[in-house]
């Protein structure tokens, strides 16, 4: 049988898990703006509003330490995180464009060499997504092949019903577990009728066909028209649920600090820039080709996924109104 | 330490010595402090490693000493940024970290009964350097063994005291040479640009492999150069030395097209490279 919660039962279901020390994020008014915070009780959580930056520095923070060194007695010594000490968590109310994109990133992140920070983080977390009903004119998960419904990436989906409560499916072990261990804040039954999805005005995009044309257009009138407008912000990685490049630096003196992982972005001007000065990425349009070829092609050539859950944070965000969808759509009705 | 599972850990390694190459290019002998690391440390020519000096992270740098020498292993660098200067301010008896050895290599002993070309400009011969070793180190499973070299200005020349063995040995041909105006009064070597004097020198290319590694300007005129001489695509070796952080193909940071330097490379056939998007 199907599943229901309240809307009630579920700001309960974040209380107890508060109560149980799990680190809850979700959607939270923050001053002004929405974004995923930790929650410290049930009525924290605003589900009305796509929070503005991803969810995605809950696996991979903006900056996190991964290592410390100390000179002792004069002897340098260096020291592993503890990694252990990363605190069980739960995602709770990411629409499928931010619940999709810890599926997207474990494919580079666990290739070959194992990202442990990564890694860790997403043994110990549980997804609970939520079918979306709030969307906006720059969304495109559909564009890019998911859905204000889609599930993947999902431990457990919530979809808002008319009544105000949940429909709940238990999409991996981990939701099912979720569930079974607070189950009396579940019940059966099919509830009412979902609520009305966003209606985006985007269609599926010929994704294969746009990872053909960039293949066949890497020198392309394009990329100059539509991208030397690009000022080089980096705002759209930073804000993007699936952008993974970073840079690592050490902070402290000579004797003692930390070497930190931070968030760098590929539409930087000295991104690629050689020590001799020879940059391969030198003007903005190369940049900003760059970043479509990443997330349309070379991500796909290397892992089979797009590297895009179209959650349209970039447009909203582009200072020079860069749409990546309209780009995409072009490229498309090529 | 080196049983974490923490990609990004460094083994420590103790500068034993320093030599001068130039007066901005140094090269670091470095041992690992841990004699487990030490005794099981091997990598292949052409691999490279990220060196840290720590309160300032991590540069990227091609394994220069040969892997046929056991015990230690060398870098060579240009002091051009943070990192790199704050290595030169090291001294004999200090710390760095040391990760790797990453991405592929040249396939020596598929060059086995072959002649071999080096082709190299300025602080580009560290990653020849260590494959020249290899192969004298081999000496008998080569035929001939052609160094060309050359640097902006006799004084860029690196590892000038191995220029002179080189030199010296009657099992190897050097060839090097200065730009127009970087020759001293008693400079013994050419004067002209790279691809003009391996021209000039005309290396055999029959059953001869070809490794080139320079400043992309020399590459694009060298290449030619090679096909004039008869070399083809699938016999010339070079290394791309894309800026990196991570080394394991998580960073973003090196990838020429759809491939990742750190991984894909750094050693790629010419075919191979003409293959790239042309963005490197």
């Amino acid at each position: 049988m199907p599943q229901i919660i309240t809307e009630q039962n579920l700001r309960n279901l974040i209380d107890l898990l508060v109560k149980e020390a799990k680190l809850v994020v979700g959607p939270k008014l923050s001053g002004s703006v929405v974004l995923y915070e930790p929650l410290t009780a049930g009525s924290d959580l605003t589900l009305d509003a796509l929070p503005r930056r991803s969810s995605k520095e809950l696996f991979f923070p903006i900056c996190e330490d991964i290592l410390s060194y100390k000179r002792e007695n004069g002897a340098m010594k260096v020291s592993d995180m503890d990694r252990s000490k990363f605190p069980e968590a739960v995602l709770i109310g990411a629409p499928p464009c931010d619940a999709g994109s810890p599926a997207i990133l474990d494919a580079v992140m666990s290739w070959d060499y194992k990202d442990e920070f990564y890694l860790e983080r997403r043994r110990k977390s549980t997804i609970v997504g939520i079918a979306c009903t709030k969307g906006d004119d720059a969304c495109f998960c559909r564009a890019v092949g998911l859905a204000p419904d889609a599930e993947a990436g999902s431990d457990l989906f919530l979809t808002p019903l008319k009544d105000g409560s949940y429909a709940c499916k238990a999409v991996t072990e981990k939701g099912q577990a979720l569930v079974a261990a607070h189950q009396n804040l579940f019940a059966e039954g099919a509830g009412a009728e979902p609520k009305p999805f966003v209606d985006q005005a985007v269609e599926k995009l010929d994704l294969v066909k746009i990872k053909k044309w960039l293949e066949e257009h890497f020198e392309d009138p394009l990329w100059e028209k539509i991208a030397d407008i690009c000022v080089g912000c980096g705002a759209c990685a930073f804000i993007c649920p699936a952008c993974h490049c970073f840079d690592i630096n050490d902070e402290g003196s000579t004797d003692d600090g930390v070497r930190r992982k931070h968030w760098d972005a590929c539409g930087f001007a000295k991104f690629t820039n050689h020590a001799s000065g020879h940059n391969p990425r030198d003007v903005q349009n190369k940049r900003y080709r760059n970043r479509i070829m990443h997330k349309f092609k070379y991500y796909d050539d290397k892992f089979g996924k797009t590297l895009c859950t179209g959650c349209g944070r970039c447009i909203r965000a582009c200072p020079v109104g860069i749409d990546i969808a309209e780009i995409l759509e072009q490229i498309n009705s090529k | 330490m080196c049983k974490s599972d923490n990609i990004y850990l460094p083994n420590l390694a103790t500068i034993e010595a320093i030599v001068d190459e130039t007066p901005d290019v140094r090269t670091l002998r470095l041992v690992f402090q841990d004699e487990q690391v030490r005794e099981n440390f091997s990598f292949r020519a052409g691999q490279f490693a990220e060196y840290s000096s720590f309160g300032f992270g991590e540069s990227t740098f091609c394994i220069a000493s040969a892997p046929t020498r056991k015990g230690y292993i060398e870098c060579c660098f240009r002091s051009v940024g943070r990192v790199t200067e704050s290595l030169r301010r090291l001294e004999v008896g200090d710390t760095v970290g040391v990760r790797g050895p990453y991405g592929n290599s040249f396939p020596i002993e598929e060059f086995y009964g072959k002649s071999l070309v080096f082709i190299a400009g300025g602080i580009a011969l560290p990653p020849l350097r260590t494959v020249i070793w290899n192969c004298l180190d081999l000496r008998d499973k080569f035929k001939d063994i052609t160094i060309v070299y050359g640097a902006r200005s006799e004084a860029d020349l690196v590892y000038k005291h191995e220029l002179k063995e080189w030199q010296e040995r009657d099992d190897v041909r050097l060839v090097k040479c200065v730009d127009p105006g970087g020759a001293g009064p008693d400079f013994d070597g050419k004067v002209g640009f790279v691809p003009t004097v391996l021209e000039e020198a005309a290396p055999s290319a029959e059953n001869t492999i070809a490794l080139v590694c320079g400043p992309p300007i020399m590459i694009k005129f060298t290449l030619p150069v090679l096909e004039r001489l008869g070399f083809t695509d699938d016999n010339i070796y070079t290394t791309l030395e894309n800026r990196m952080k991570c080394g394991v193909g998580k960073c973003g940071r090196c990838n020429v097209g759809n491939v990742y330097v750190c991984k894909d490379g750094p050693v790629f056939t010419a075919r191979q490279v003409k293959a790239m998007s042309q963005e490197f």
